[in-house]
């Protein structure tokens, strides 16, 4: 079955993405948004072992109806487990939670995330809600992907303020010498994946359906042609889609 | 034993003094509006709040001039958007501010919990936020050599937190989304409690193991149905999402929040206004919306 990605919404398009990226992890810590949509796909889809925990303390949860907070009633509702967030945050510094996923105002081209301010910190143009969980999950979850909205504006050469520590050789260095885990790795745009490399993000494949001139337009980095293959989905991912649809 | 049951209005009055650094309770489940927003009509000044995760209760304080100093991690209307009131005044230098992350916020009121200064911790060490705390340090682990930030103790003066049930006691009862709640009123010298429901004792010795907070460390309890609304509790009523977007809206504009401030806090005199304001149609919605098991007590 040709599946025509443009019929789907751009952050339809990111959960599709992001959910194939899901198979084989069994724990994933998720923020509210794209993230959640995300992990919940693939959960319904793909990879029905995956156990979604939020920093509010919801363990196993699948929040079926649009959840504003992370300790929302419909994280709630459903969950295996409600413990607190000390627990949660615990478990991720001590390497027992597989993957992350984040999103973020603004990205640059190693990976640091901007949810601090636009502009100066002292004299911002805008400011925004702060770290919350991100600069944690950032500097602790052993595979991070990051899921970003192909708005050019938000992708810039080197963030504002990187709240949340991204990669590529000299952060790696940093990290392996605090023994911190290596940082985002995937990017994951409504148009494309992104590869973490020493020198900042490499294209890796485009969503099939959509030029390498779509997926890099506006876009501040220099980039090559893709090294992989159109990505195509599983179309469980798909037919799972309407029971996120709120 | 004492009976700590309170007025809303002896229990601020009574506890919190100008100058006080507040603990409040609720993470997206639980948030004490009612209680807090007496802060507001008794004109308590110079406060520092903190907490990890903070919604539109914080700019409410803040809007409200009552506020010095901010301690948190997220200040934000959670998927709606960011808090204006916060925004303004970072803008305008009329509140200082020290901002943390959800973890780091946690540890420090754990360390304040445990009674010791400081918990060593991976994160902090990395990006643009450690230079950005002042005086935060780094310590080397006298075992395996490794570097570690040293999350130092967050010891608030009081906290004010929102529950399901309590007795007059003060034994509190809560189930549901905890988040930072119990850490941060354990870590708090004084601990004021709104509760939906005061219970009897008996009832508290039948699930004991519902018990968060044991009597001698709360200085008062009221009974509050309601108090946590626009958020919600669970086995009680939902959460009204509506009243989040519609505050973004009300937010944007200082002219729209003065009025708004002067219905739901200055003119709301008891609870029972409160839940007026609420409505009959909206309480009956919320109660039907999700919110886990129904309370049968």
């Amino acid at each position: 079955m040709k599946i025509d990605y443009r019929e789907y919404s751009p952050n339809q398009r990111i959960a599709i993405i992001a959910a194939s990226e899901l198979v084989g992890y069994k724990s994933c810590f998720v923020g509210i948004g794209i993230p959640s949509d995300a992990a919940c796909l693939a959960k319904l889809s793909v990879e029905p072992e995956l156990n979604l925990i939020y920093e509010s303390g919801a363990i196993g949860a699948l929040p079926l109806s649009k959840s504003y907070s992370t300790g929302s009633p419909s994280i709630a509702h459903g969950a295996d487990m409600i413990t607190d967030s000390l627990s949660v945050f615990s478990d991720l510094q001590a390497g027992r939670i597989d993957v992350g996923l984040l999103s973020a105002a603004q990205i640059d081209k190693f990976g640091n995330l901007n949810s601090t301010v636009i502009g100066d910190y002292d004299e911002p143009k805008i400011r925004m809600v702060g770290s919350g969980g991100a600069h944690d999950i950032a500097c602790l979850i052993p595979n991070l992907i990051v899921l970003m909205p192909h708005d050019p504006r938000r992708f810039v050469d080197t963030v504002d303020f990187a709240t949340s520590p991204g990669s590529g050789r000299d952060i790696k260095k940093i990290r392996d010498q605090l023994n911190l885990p290596e940082g985002p790795s995937i990017l994951i745009t409504d148009k494309a994946k992104f590869i973490m490399s020493d020198e900042g993000w490499l294209l890796h494949s485009i969503l099939d359906s959509f030029t390498f001139a779509e997926a890099t337009e506006g876009l501040p980095w220099s980039l090559k042609p893709p090294i992989s293959c159109p990505i195509e989905t599983d179309p469980a991912i798909i037919s799972a889609l309407a029971q996120i649809n709120y | 034993m004492i009976d700590k049951t309170s007025t809303v209005q002896d229990a601020i009055k009574n506890n919190v003094n100008a100058g006080d650094n507040i603990f409040i309770g609720g993470f997206g489940h639980l948030i004490p509006f009612y209680l807090s927003h007496e802060l507001i009509r008794q004109k308590i000044q110079d406060l520092t709040i903190c907490r990890s995760g903070a919604d539109i209760l914080f700019d409410q304080l803040i809007a409200s001039e009552i506020v010095k100093k901010v301690i948190f991690g997220y200040v934000g209307n959670p998927t709606v958007g960011l808090s204006h009131s916060f925004s303004r005044a970072y803008k305008k230098k009329s509140i200082e501010i020290e901002e943390w992350t959800n973890q780091s916020i946690i540890m420090r009121l754990h360390a304040a919990r445990m009674g010791v200064s400081f918990i060593p911790s991976k994160i902090l060490q990395i990006g643009d936020k450690p230079s950005n705390i002042r005086h935060l340090k780094q310590v080397t682990c006298p075992y395996t050599d490794h570097k570690f930030s040293a999350i130092p103790a967050l010891k608030p003066d009081i906290a004010l937190i929102h529950a399901q049930s309590a007795d007059k006691y003060g034994n509190i009862q809560m189930w549901g989304i905890d988040g930072d709640t119990v850490e941060g009123a354990l870590a708090s010298d004084k601990i004021i409690v709104s509760v939906e429901k005061i219970i009897s004792n008996s009832k508290i010795k039948e699930a004991p193991e519902k018990t968060v907070i044991p009597s001698h460390r709360v200085s008062n309890i009221i009974e509050l149905p309601w108090g946590a609304y626009p958020s919600y509790v669970s086995g009680f009523y939902s959460r009204d999402d509506d009243h989040y977007i519609e505050y973004d809206t009300t937010s944007r504009d200082e002219d729209k929040l003065s009025s708004y401030l002067k219905n739901w806090v200055h003119d709301a005199r008891n609870i029972q206004e409160y839940k007026k304001l609420i409505g009959s149609t909206k309480i009956k919605e919320l109660e039907e919306g999700l919110c886990g098991v129904k309370n049968e007590d």
